[in-house]
């Protein structure tokens, strides 16, 4: 886990922690859009009135983010309207990942990799790689037994592994 | 966790998620820059709520134990000549008196006396709570006032 910068201005933190809490966010939203405001609302609640708090930062804006992604969801679901404007995730063309020079065919390729694994595997292998969050920490943020969180999560690693490999054979 | 996952894990790692859109950290700014109106603007009735029972309480606190004996006349309890419905008219909470409760607490029969003109009374010590309520219909916000009192009773007795 990443510490907390030493200086004490917004944009510090955010450059720290908002490329990760939004890869977290945007599985729980169904369009980049939705996962900014989502970003947006956590991130505000967190400046205001959590970064005080002890425990790791990380762990409170992952709580943050999910439950202002939840609140979205009831939110639009009650807009039948704006539901037909929503885009599905999966036709995005945002990449969740930096682009690299070197090798953008195989961040490519692991980004349409996670689109294929099932959304729960994904978003413990989110929350454990990009988030920096401990097994204990998911279980506590998706209400799972530890041990849940970590067979998602090497289930999550072998899908997408067969994904890549199945990418890999039809070249 | 398995060997043959260390290598995609580590790949993963390397990948860093895409930076949020230069519109979203405007949007972040121009919130985070707002924030003391905002913030008045929501706490200001929660403050009132808790401000004028508490001066209300104040005020009747004032009344029972800081009002003269001589003022009250009658050589009474400063609590018994207190009317609860007149400082509640003055506040500004439009509060009005909805319960009243006296619970007897203990009583204890002190005998025989005599009174001036010579007839014979049995005096009776009693000791009370009494509790009123205040409500503002309005706002919901209640007052509970609670006061121990003490009460003599002289009743004559008549041996015919």
């Amino acid at each position: 886990m990443e510490e907390p910068p030493n200086h004490d201005t917004w944009k510090n933190w955010f450059q720290l922690f908002g490329p990760k809490l939004l890869l977290c966010a945007r599985q729980w939203t169904r369009s980049h859009a939705d996962a900014e405001d989502v970003v947006q609302e956590a991130f505000i609640r967190f400046w205001r009135h959590q970064r005080d708090l002890p425990g790791e930062p990380m762990a409170l804006l992952v709580t943050s983010a999910r439950r202002a992604a939840f609140d979205l969801v009831r939110r639009e679901d009650r807009r039948t309207a704006r539901e037909e404007r929503h885009v599905d995730g999966a036709a995005e063309t945002v990449a969740c990942f930096q682009v690299s020079l070197e090798d953008d065919e195989r961040r490519a390729a692991i980004e349409e990799a996670m689109h294929r694994i099932p959304a729960e595997q994904r978003e413990v292998l989110v929350l454990k790689i990009w988030g920096e969050l401990t097994f204990d920490q998911i279980a506590r943020e998706l209400n799972l037994s530890p041990n849940t969180a970590a067979s998602r999560y090497r289930y999550a690693l072998a899908a997408l592994r067969r994904e890549l490999t199945s990418a890999d054979c039809h070249g | 966790m398995d060997d043959e996952f260390l290598d995609l894990e580590a790949e993963l790692k390397r990948l860093r998620p895409s930076a949020p859109s230069p519109a979203l950290l405007s949007r972040i700014e121009c919130q985070l820059r707002e924030r003391p109106a905002g913030r008045t603007a929501t706490s200001a009735p929660w403050f009132w709520i808790a401000a004028l029972p508490a001066a209300a309480a104040v005020a009747v606190a004032w009344t029972v134990f800081f009002h003269s004996p001589s003022k009250s006349g009658a050589g009474m309890p400063a609590a018994l000549v207190t009317s609860p419905t007149r400082v509640v008219a003055d506040s500004p909470m439009e509060m009005k008196p909805i319960a009243a409760e006296n619970v007897l607490v203990s009583a204890r029969d002190e005998g025989l006396v005599t009174l001036a003109d010579g007839t014979e009374a049995r005096r009776e010590r009693l000791h009370f709570v009494d509790t009123i309520t205040w409500k503002n219909p309005r706002t919901n916000a209640s007052l509970v006032w609670t006061v121990p009192r003490e009460e003599v009773r002289v009743v004559p007795i008549s041996f015919q």
